[in-house]
């Protein structure tokens, strides 16, 4: 079978839908024990960024990626500020990798998809350790509290996120 | 069944810093990205059918509650590397309206709002991974803070392919445009073939609407389909 190429990754662009990016930030509906994960985003100089939509993926409390409740997705938009929220679990280790919650970032002035990690500490982790030791805490997310952490996302300079390639 | 992802080939894909779009330089990271081994966190993926409702499929509204503008109906095809089609895959897709106004609070072009154009779908590809979307044309708009760069008239997907790593977001052009050929996010494409495949393809209608054919080619392909 003939290999067809990947159609070329473009910019969201500043205008995405907002009615795509309401009601979706709570991957934690009807539990008990959800976490909160707030952060803002951040350019060159530290200015905040309205309206870049973010995307989570994550196992669930058990490690399981296929749980039939729990769909371990959402998605969230920044407000004028820069500030986003996430309600959801704290995922459980999988064979291999620590817990952690895969972030997709899309926004006008990105040509394609960023993609960064959020661990919950300093973890034995095969893409924690792909990073540079001294860049590896911008990926660690702050204990605020004993059900909320914080994730600031620099996109560029200063104390900037590693983003991964795949 | 395995997926393999290939890491992207920088003729096919933009890279990160874009002359002709300033904000490329204040937001794409100045390291290095980092190469990361993939597990199945990156090589699986959300079900999001089961949070995303299907919404409209189509934009364009019918008697007088039509919308202003060229009629046109997509149709697009959402496939793998492979070629296989991808039936179930969610796609969402968003444009201005004929005038080049978006419905959004952040668009600030002194254009017209059309009260019967929506400009926002959400839809669930068909056996042959097709979806199809009856809208109209939009328009070509201007981009602020700019030295004359107009947007050509586009259609913006979203897409969720078979794992997390295969989630595309990008735009559909349309071909003939002469603005085609000076957008910085289109041109951002180095390989003019992969360039050309980003316009959609008028094909012969009979109907009321001007027919275009387009595909959207996620991410991945199956680990068995190359033996060595």
């Amino acid at each position: 079978m003939s290999r067809l190429v990947p159609t070329a990754e473009m910019t969201l662009g500043p205008f995405f839908p907002r009615e795509f990016a309401e009601g979706v930030n709570d991957l934690a509906v009807g539990s008990s024990n959800a976490i909160e994960i707030t952060g803002r985003v951040t350019e060159l100089d530290g200015r905040a960024l309205d309206n870049v939509i973010l995307e989570i993926w994550q196992a669930d409390a058990a490690g399981r990626f296929d749980s039939p409740d729990f769909l371990g997705w959402g998605r969230a938009a920044t407000d004028a500020q820069g500030n986003y929220l996430f309600r959801t679990v704290r995922p459980g280790a999988i064979p291999g990798r620590a817990p952690h919650v895969n972030f997709l970032i899309l926004y006008s002035g990105l040509m394609r998809q960023l993609q960064t990690v959020m661990f919950f500490d300093d973890a034995d982790d095969p893409v924690l350790q792909a990073v540079e030791q001294a860049r590896r805490k911008r990926l660690i997310g702050e204990r605020i509290s004993a059900n909320s952490y914080r994730f600031d996302i620099r996109l560029r300079g200063g104390e900037e996120t590693p983003f991964f390639d795949d | 069944m395995a997926i393999l992802i290939e890491r992207r080939d920088p003729l096919t894909q933009a890279q990160g810093v874009e002359a002709g779009y300033a904000q490329t330089a204040r937001r794409w990271p100045s390291q290095p990205l980092v190469r990361r081994p993939h597990t199945p966190a990156e090589l699986s993926g959300p079900r999001v059918a089961r949070r995303l409702p299907q919404v409209r499929g189509d934009l364009a509204g019918h008697g007088d509650k039509r919308a202003i503008g060229q009629l046109i109906r997509l149709r697009v095809r959402v496939l793998d590397e492979d070629g296989a089609p991808l039936p179930g895959a969610v796609v969402e897709a968003w444009h201005c309206n004929a005038a080049g106004k978006y419905i959004h609070p952040n668009d600030t072009h002194d254009a017209p709002v059309d009260p019967n154009f929506y400009g926002a779908a959400r839809m669930v590809a068909g056996d042959s991974g097709l979806v199809e979307l009856r809208t109209v044309k939009p328009g070509a708009y201007p981009v602020p803070d700019t030295n004359g760069w107009w947007r050509p008239p586009h259609v913006h997907f979203s897409v969720w392919g078979r794992v997390w790593l295969s989630r595309l977001v990008t735009q559909m052009f349309f071909p003939g445009e002469p603005l085609n050929e000076a957008d910085a996010i289109l041109m951002a494409i180095r390989d003019p073939e992969a360039r050309n495949r980003c316009l959609a393809r008028l094909v012969p209608s009979r109907t009321s609407e001007l027919i275009y054919e387009y595909q959207l080619v996620v991410r991945g392909r199956k680990a068995t389909a190359r033996m060595p």
